[in-house]
């Protein structure tokens, strides 16, 4: 009895698993073009959605839901990775440096998503990465100007360039190096292990942000880079607001996943800057017959004109 | 005789139906395991727990007076690896722990002049190049810069094309999670030098002192409501009250490890004064007796006599709340945030463990992987704390059946 | 006894009785401290709850508390500048959910719990008994990972299998399927326990009716064990009311519209706290509190509501 018990409730575990893995092996090839589109987008905080919100001229969708077609589904950068490795209905958007070979990355209006379309401005869908200072004399001492300043200098060498580009952004076009502007900057030949600067802003930055940080540690003296990011209003807040700047949360350097707009536009111009592009990539099944769209096209999507594949794919 | 076969038929359902359902957690949990190392196996290794989550970088460059190599390699490579024999090195593609492309450095020839190379920052010793270093880049004069995004033919191709090179940037493996681990452990012990005290007091006097009425009673229906309460909303709590008082009390700026350790406090306290109780009733009434009896006054019969028997319980109450810190996830979202750091301080924002799922699940870039492996990871870790709560129970329960035979 | 005690108690020294006032009212004020810790939670989230009803919200106007509870969008306009926030169609899911997803477990759970208690012979039960618990100390993180790797597929191939576009697996049924499998746990090893104190007696009695194993067990075990089982039940529904990160990997975040369609995506109570909040201050951090208020008044009303049930069944319970 016991054996035969026990024989019994293996056979049916084995009999499951062998169901579940069976399962998932098969997938079908045939594109269906009367199927609706399944929207996928990122939440209301989502730099990389106000960055593909804006360059597809839908920009209220940026921080509104409610103007989104019916029935959209709202997935993290992962979860909108791996769903449309599953769903071959569904579209959506990640930055360039996530695209994978598990998904089908589009062209926008004709144009291939690469690095070089970027940097050459032939690619639309991007948003920039930005930085703003403190005033100057507003920083907890003069070591730690001097090495924002240098750091500055860093992000438009060519050196800091391959940085970002390493990271997935796309940098600035640059002709000289870290070496040829280092003279101007003394700070970084003494040992500043004790300096700690703070870096903070928009969150989609961080990584490139802190690969940059990581980078020129060791050409600045090796001074301590603290990462605190929190979204890109936070950029000016943090560094120039003078409600906020001398709290705790205060920062050295604000980064910024967008361009600077209304108040943040008062800081003089030399305290901010560009640092690189970031292409986002419109995203599909790999089973997806589509390969290029159009802003119009993708506005259409998000705001439900085109309800089904066929609708845009027999225009 | 018919009706009795029925009545067999019937019964062989139902008790089939009993067997059905069973299968389902053992599937499930078959299910979770299989997934999860299917998954996260590949990344599990030592240096994942000892790795730090930021790698250290350094930039170097050649020494003036060096020479190449023009060496075939001394051992056996690859055929993964890329081999330049002019400058004696062999690089390979790989990933990184959070799934990212590295190069990294798989021999080095002992002529090779990248053997050692001169520290082009403030350091003044040369660098000795390991070959658990992954290579950033290598730049050169008036050629494209060789990145590790381009794969380690390219950097092969690159330096065999060129005859110096201007800079070199390498670094540790990045991407472990030591901080993680750190952070879970810190708050391990923080969460129960707060709640062991409390908890354990408060079962104390409402199995020891309280007198049976009314308020008693709405004490411990308090404290028994606290369970019911979602883990999200405690996490609420902790941002609502814990955090900035942090905030105002010492120098954190945020979510920080004594938040966090508070309102884990508060999360565990109904476990802890419930397993604490349970076990302080079963000490015999005797014990107490005799011990006054002796002499001894109450308090003295509360800690020497009354506590020391209930200790396996404790324990077990200490071991399902470390077991239940673990795996915590909602209220530390709130209480503490999601930046994963290596530099683990009690004002400082770090994460635990199951919240580096969490951030790594939301976050970019994409990792299922890394995931996994940390599932694994907690998994691992509570199992065998399971096993130890079975193993003090059962000898607990010999231990007092031994006594009262 | 008692005369002894007093007797001995008489002869202690005077210094220990002060010690033992000391003693007992550190660990009063103990008991009232882990105690209070409800009133303060329910006060704060009560506190920072009703803001947005009451206060215009720095000029952006007072959430309607009607429109709040019974409305279909849970935002019309942009994120910080409205006030148009509705959760009526997510509590219906919440609720939804919780329903079926312990239609799955409970049975599964106490038949589970059955199997360990009677049925299985002594070895396969402790293996089982381990399984269970092991089960019940997994991270509900990693169930979520485990619903995002492998249930969602299972799910969305399953609806292209019949025919239906599902949203990538993003589903009420995804949701109910990992709740249920991180209830079951729960319910069984509550169950097992009930089911293990049902007094020998009535057991053998009805064994002694002519009643075969299998029916006693059915009929007079799982009936004397009721008011534990319903207990499991409570904690279970409890567990999945409360249930957030992982439930927020599989649902797809619904923004709108009352769907009981299994196969569509959803939205609970916690899903929605916990999606987007980064800033920390402003309405749409408010607002979250608020909906931490409207979780809480659900599990209550809940758990009075079910305890009512049980106290009306367990009354027919036979015990000792």
């Amino acid at each position: 009895m016991k054996k035969i018990s026990l024989f019994i409730m293996i056979l049916l575990v084995g009999i499951t698993v062998l169901a579940c893995g069976a399962q998932t092996t098969t997938t079908a090839v045939t594109f269906d073009e009367s199927k609706s589109i399944n929207v996928y987008t990122r939440d209301t905080t989502s730099g990389t959605r106000t960055g593909f919100m804006e360059g597809i001229g839908f920009a209220s969708a940026a921080t509104s839901d409610s103007v989104l077609v019916q029935g959209f589904i709202i997935k993290d950068n992962t979860g909108i990775l791996s769903t449309l490795a599953i769903d071959e209905y569904g579209i959506g958007y990640v930055s360039l440096s996530s695209v994978n070979d598990s998904v089908k990355g589009l062209n926008f209006n004709g144009v291939e998503p690469t690095e070089v379309n970027v940097i050459n401005d032939t690619y639309g869908l991007k948003r920039p990465f930005m930085y703003m200072l403190r005033q100057d004399g507003d920083y907890p001492n003069d070591t730690v100007e001097a090495i924002v300043k240098a750091f500055v200098a860093f992000l438009s060498s060519s050196d800091g360039g391959d940085i970002i580009n390493n990271s997935g952004a796309i940098a600035l076009p640059s002709t000289q190096t870290w070496d040829q502007i280092k003279s101007s900057h003394t700070v970084c030949t003494q040992n500043n292990a004790a300096i700690t600067v703070r870096f903070g802003g928009s969150d989609s930055i961080q990584k490139v942000a802190q690969a940059l940080t990581a980078a020129f540690m060791p050409k600045c003296g090796n001074f301590i880079a603290e990462h605190d990011h929190t979204g890109s209003s936070d950029a000016y807040k943090r560094t120039n607001d003078p409600a906020i700047k001398d709290t705790a949360v205060g920062k050295d350097v604000g980064f910024s996943s967008r361009f600077f707009r209304d108040a943040e536009l008062n800081v003089n111009s030399s305290l901010r800057g560009q640092l690189a592009w970031d292409a986002i990539v419109a995203i599909v099944h790999v089973n997806n017959p589509l390969n290029n769209v159009t802003a119009a096209d993708l506005k259409a999507i998000y705001e439900g004109s085109y309800l089904t594949w066929a609708a845009l794919l027999s225009k | 005789m018919s009706k009795n076969k029925k009545r067999m038929i019937k019964d062989g359902i139902l008790q089939g139906i009993t067997y059905l359902s069973s299968t389902v957690s053992l599937i499930t949990l078959l299910a979770i395991v299989l997934f999860v190392f299917g998954r996260g196996y590949k990344l599990l290794n030592f240096d994942l727990i000892v790795e730090n989550f930021e790698s250290q970088g350094y930039v170097a460059d050649l020494f003036d007076d060096f020479i190449f190599c023009d060496c075939p390699a001394t051992i056996d490579l690859s055929d993964d690896f890329y081999y330049s024999e002019k400058w004696g090195i062999a690089l390979s593609d790989g990933t990184d722990l959070l799934g990212k492309n590295i190069i990294e450095i798989e021999y080095i020839h002992p002529d090779s002049p990248f053997k050692m190379v001169q520290d082009k920052g403030i350091g003044e010793e040369p660098i000795i190049l390991r070959t658990d270093y992954d290579i950033i880049r290598i730049a050169f004069e008036d050629y494209p810069t060789a990145l590790s995004r381009y794969g380690a033919k390219n950097m092969i191709d690159s330096l065999n094309a060129n005859n110096s090179i201007r800079e070199i940037e390498f670094r540790t493996k990045g991407g472990g999670v030591r901080g993680s681990i750190l952070t879970t452990i810190y708050l391990i012990g923080m969460t129960l030098m707060i709640a062991l005290p409390i908890g354990v007091g408060a079962a104390i006097y409402l199995n020891e002192y309280a007198p049976i009425n009314r308020i008693t009673k709405l004490m411990r229906s308090l404290i028994e409501t606290l369970t019911g309460v979602p883990s999200i909303i405690y996490g609420l709590m902790g941002l609502a009250i814990f955090v900035p008082l942090t905030v105002n009390l010492t120098s954190a700026t945020g979510g920080n490890l004594i938040s966090g350790a508070l309102t884990l406090a508060v999360i565990l306290m109904p476990v802890i004064i419930r397993t604490t109780e349970e076990s302080l009733k079963v000490v015999p009434d005797e014990y107490r007796q005799a011990s006054l009896a002796v002499g001894a006054n109450k308090t003295q019969t509360t800690f020497k006599v009354v506590l020391p028997s209930a200790l396996p319980g404790i324990l077990t109450a200490t071991l399902l709340a470390i077991g239940r810190i673990i795996g915590e996830s909602a209220a530390l979202v709130f209480a503490i945030g999601t930046s994963i750091k290596d530099d683990v301080s009690l004002t400082g924002k770090s994460t635990t463990l199951a919240v580096h799922i969490w951030a790594m699940m939301t976050d970019e870039p994409a990792n299922i992987e890394l995931s996994a492996t940390i599932a694994i990871i907690i998994i691992f870790i509570v199992v065998i704390l399971n096993i130890i709560i079975k193993i003090i129970s059962s000898r607990y329960l010999k231990q007092k059946m031994g006594a009262s035979s | 006894m008692p005369d002894t005690l007093n007797y001995y108690q008489k002869n202690n020294s005077k210094k220990g009785l002060i010690i033992d006032r000391i003693a007992k009212n550190i660990f009063l004020s103990m008991a009232i401290l882990s105690s209070s810790f409800i009133i303060i939670i329910a006060g704060i989230i009560l506190v920072r709850g009703i803001i947005p009803f009451t206060t215009d919200n720095l000029g952006i106007g007072r959430v309607s508390l009607l429109r709040f509870l019974t409305g279909n969008t849970w935002l019309i306009g942009q994120t910080f500048a409205s006030n148009l926030y509705s959760i009526g169609f997510i509590i219906a899911s919440t609720l939804f959910i919780t329903i079926l997803s312990l239609l799955i477990s409970f049975p599964v759970g106490v038949l589970t719990a059955l199997f360990i208690a009677k049925v299985a012979p002594p070895s396969l039960a402790k293996i089982l008994r381990t399984v269970v618990e092991t089960l019940a100390s997994i991270p509900s993180i990693v169930f979520g990972l485990f619903g995002a790797g492998v249930i969602l597929k299972i799910v969305y191939d399953f609806s292209a299998l019949i025919g239906y576009q599902s949203k990538g697996g993003n589903s009420i049924l995804s949701v109910v399927i990992v709740l249920a499998l991180m209830t079951i746990p729960t319910i069984t090893t509550i169950s097992e326990v009930a089911i293990r104190s049902v007094d020998q007696s009535i057991e053998r009695g009805s064994l002694a009716l002519g009643a075969s194993k299998t029916q006693t067990n059915f009929k007079v075990v799982l009936s004397s064990a009721k008011s534990g089982i319903f207990t499991a039940a409570i904690l279970g529904i409890g567990r999945s009311l409360g249930e957030a990160t992982a439930v927020s990997l599989v649902a797809g975040g619904r923004r709108s519209g009352f769907s009981f369609d299994l196969l569509d995506t959803t939205s609970t109570l916690t899903t929605i706290m916990l999606e987007g909040l980064k800033e920390t201050t402003g309405i749409d951090y408010d607002i979250r509190f608020s909906v931490g208020l409207v979780l809480m008044v659900v599990i209550l009303l809940t758990n009075l509501l079910l305890n009512a049930v049980k106290r009306r069944v367990g009354v027919v319970n036979v015990k000792e």
